[in-house]
């Protein structure tokens, strides 16, 4: 009997995220001309960097970085960072200011997994368009060619799933704090100005200030972005560097999960005490 | 017949933020702010029977609201116990939500860039309905709804009245035992105000649904509800049947006028109270019995440019309702209860 109704609690659950995926997929596709401007905007950064980092590396290696190699990592910052983006903050902000949390509330689903299904349905079609265009640029251009390594290729799927996750929820914790400030996505975006730096977007770590790499571990933004590069683009080889890097995700990902669920909580609770 | 919603001494208070105006206030509330108390819902009880309708009178920042947003669980009360459909509101989790539908007349849970249908194929999924049950029940709400063709077309084309219509349909597809409706009928005009007081009333009576509605208009209230519950300033003045509420108010109703020529005030105390005069525009109020041979007068005797006949305003019917005692309360300005002044705790 508990063995069935678990069974059908799983089928529904399966369902509601079907559900949510494809109405979010509808409504990406009503804004398909929108999501082309971003996904455009998205790969300008890293495409603009890879343009300095060329003419910089014209004369020999920067720090045993080729043209060569920082034009892998670039292509590979523009496929991660499209598949861990993180625009979480800014909806949260508007469902509360406007009340539209009200209606996601009476619900018998929490609204974290409409933001989940959201998401997986903007980027993996969108990380597949980027694929693919790295694909075809790969067709003729050998620079950006990755070696045929499926079980390095699995590993940075799975790196770019854990940084995507450590994404989501930083920004979907963040984005709560909406329950007591106005502010809220002021803070996504001083985070978005420290990751320029700190996760590797602008060049890669290794060729920042010892100082400032230092103080990067310390913090979550290496493993969302430069860890996954460096698994796809090669760079991460020795054991050692995995399990730092894996092990870092895992840490990332417990804190920033038992932060959106302390967050959550106590928000849902002020939420309750002064209305919306 | 089982309970449907019990609320006992059910109270919210809120604390607010106090500035003085200009620049020097705004930079002492920062440094040393001060919070007063607003009672948005003062000591609210009552109970209500399994498919009975009810409606929530009360002029606007009464405690309606407030009181529908604890009951359905989105608010916690600074006070008092409830009950609704068997579930505690706010523990009740899942179980409970899957047993309400709350539906605000200025919100929109239709997805806005999709036909209604995609909300409803959500819905189905969220509620987990099975595929029979939601066969049914859509076919159902297609037809009392009258929505034919409105759900292939995205809701943001669809005009305020048809979209109620598809909120209305999405938000029973899970078949909830308690329904909560904020002004469902707000904005709309007449034809499609009567469509949804048709639909609803037609919709209890066949699924035995428990209706508690919130409305400014009168006419929601005599076409779906026999009880009333008035509030006003967060407080219960008034649990009983429509048609007592009826008997204690003046049986009146009101015509407005815009005149074309220039009436004076005796002139038109001939065919009723002059409850009104600016002229060009007058509200006259006559016994309920005699509001259509008295306009019909009106329209022989004088110049009328335009003339309608209305039933006195929520406000008004409170306000005779209640008489003198009740009259001060509501006279005053301040839109709430009581109110005491406080320093923030450090």
């Amino acid at each position: 009997m508990s063995r069935v109704a678990t069974r059908s609690a799983f089928a529904t659950f399966r369902d509601q995220y079907a559900e949510l995926m494809r109405s979010a997929f509808l409504i990406d596709l009503q804004y398909r001309a929108s999501i082309a401007i971003w996904l455009l905007w998205g790969i300008t950064e890293p495409i603009i960097s890879l343009g300095i980092w060329w003419s910089i590396a014209a004369g020999g290696a920067v720090d045993g970085y080729t043209r060569e190699d920082f034009a892998r990592y670039f292509f590979g910052v523009a496929l991660v960072n499209q598949a861990t983006l993180s625009w979480d903050a800014w909806n949260i902000d508007r469902w509360i200011r406007e009340g539209e949390m009200n209606f996601r509330l009476t619900r018998p689903i929490a609204p974290i997994h409409e933001a989940i299904a959201d998401n997986i349905a903007y980027k993996a079609p969108t990380a597949v368009i980027i694929l693919t265009a790295w694909i075809g640029a790969a067709t003729f251009w050998p620079a950006v060619r990755i070696p045929f390594e499926p079980g390095r290729w699995a590993l940075a799927i799975i790196a770019i799933v854990l940084a995507a996750a450590i994404r989501f929820l930083n920004g979907y914790a963040t984005g709560l704090l909406a329950f007591w400030t106005t502010r809220a996505t002021a803070l996504v975006e001083l985070q978005f100005g420290l990751s320029l730096f700190l996760s590797g977007r602008i060049a890669p770590l290794s060729l920042l200030p010892p100082q400032v790499v230092r103080a990067a571990e310390y913090l979550w933004f290496p493993y969302v972005l430069s860890f996954p590069v460096e698994v796809l683009t090669g760079t991460v080889t020795t054991g050692g560097q995995y399990a730092r890097g894996f092990g870092g995700q895992a840490i990332w990902l417990a804190i920033w999960l038992l932060l959106y669920l302390l967050v959550w909580t106590r928000g849902r609770r002020r939420y309750g005490a002064v209305g919306g | 017949m089982p309970t449907a919603i019990v609320a006992t001494g059910l109270s919210k208070t809120y604390d607010v933020k106090v500035r003085d105006p200009g620049i020097r206030g705004a930079l002492a509330a920062l440094a040393r702010p001060r919070y007063r108390q607003v009672r948005a819902v003062d000591d609210v009880s009552f109970a209500i029977e399994r498919g009975d309708a009810v409606a929530f009178l009360g002029p606007n920042g009464a405690g309606k609201t407030t009181t529908l947003k604890m009951l359905t669980g989105l608010l916690y009360p600074s006070a008092g116990r409830a009950e609704v459909a068997g579930c505690n509101p706010w523990t009740g989790g899942n179980a409970f939500r899957r047993r309400i539908a709350f539906v605000l007349g200025n919100k929109q849970q239709l997805l806005w860039d999709l036909p209604p249908e995609e909300t409803f194929r959500l819905n189905r999924a969220i509620y987990g309905v099975s595929a029979a049950d939601y066969t049914t029940r859509r076919a159902e709400l297609v037809e009392l709804l009258v929505l034919g063709d409105l759900i292939d077309k995205p809701a943001r084309q669809l005009s305020l009245g048809e979209r109620m219509k598809c909120e209305l349909a999405a938000a029973l597809l899970h078949q909830p035992e308690v329904l909560f409706l904020d002004e469902p009928t707000l904005g709309l005009d007449l034809e499609a105000q009567q469509t949804i007081r048709t639909f609803l009333g037609e919709y209890r009576r066949r699924h035995g649904a428990t209706i508690l509605l919130t409305s400014h208009y009168m006419a929601d209230v005599t076409a779906l509800a026999s009880r009333v519950l008035i509030i006003n300033r967060g407080r219960l003045l008034y649990d009983g049947e429509l048609s007592e509420l009826v008997a204690r108010i003046a049986p009146i109703k009101r015509i407005e006028l815009v005149l074309s020529e220039t009436v004076s005030r005796a002139r038109l105390e001939e065919y009723g109270t002059v409850a009104h005069y600016a002229p060009p525009r007058a509200t006259l109020e006559v016994p309920r019995e005699l509001a259509t041979a008295a306009s019909t007068r009106l329209l022989t005797d004088l110049e009328v440019a335009d003339l309608s006949i209305q039933d006195p305003p929520i406000e008004e019917v409170i306000r005779i309702a209640f008489g003198e005692t009740e009259h001060d309360v509501l006279a005053e300005p301040e839109p709430v209860a009581r109110t005491d002044v406080r320093r923030a705790p450090p």
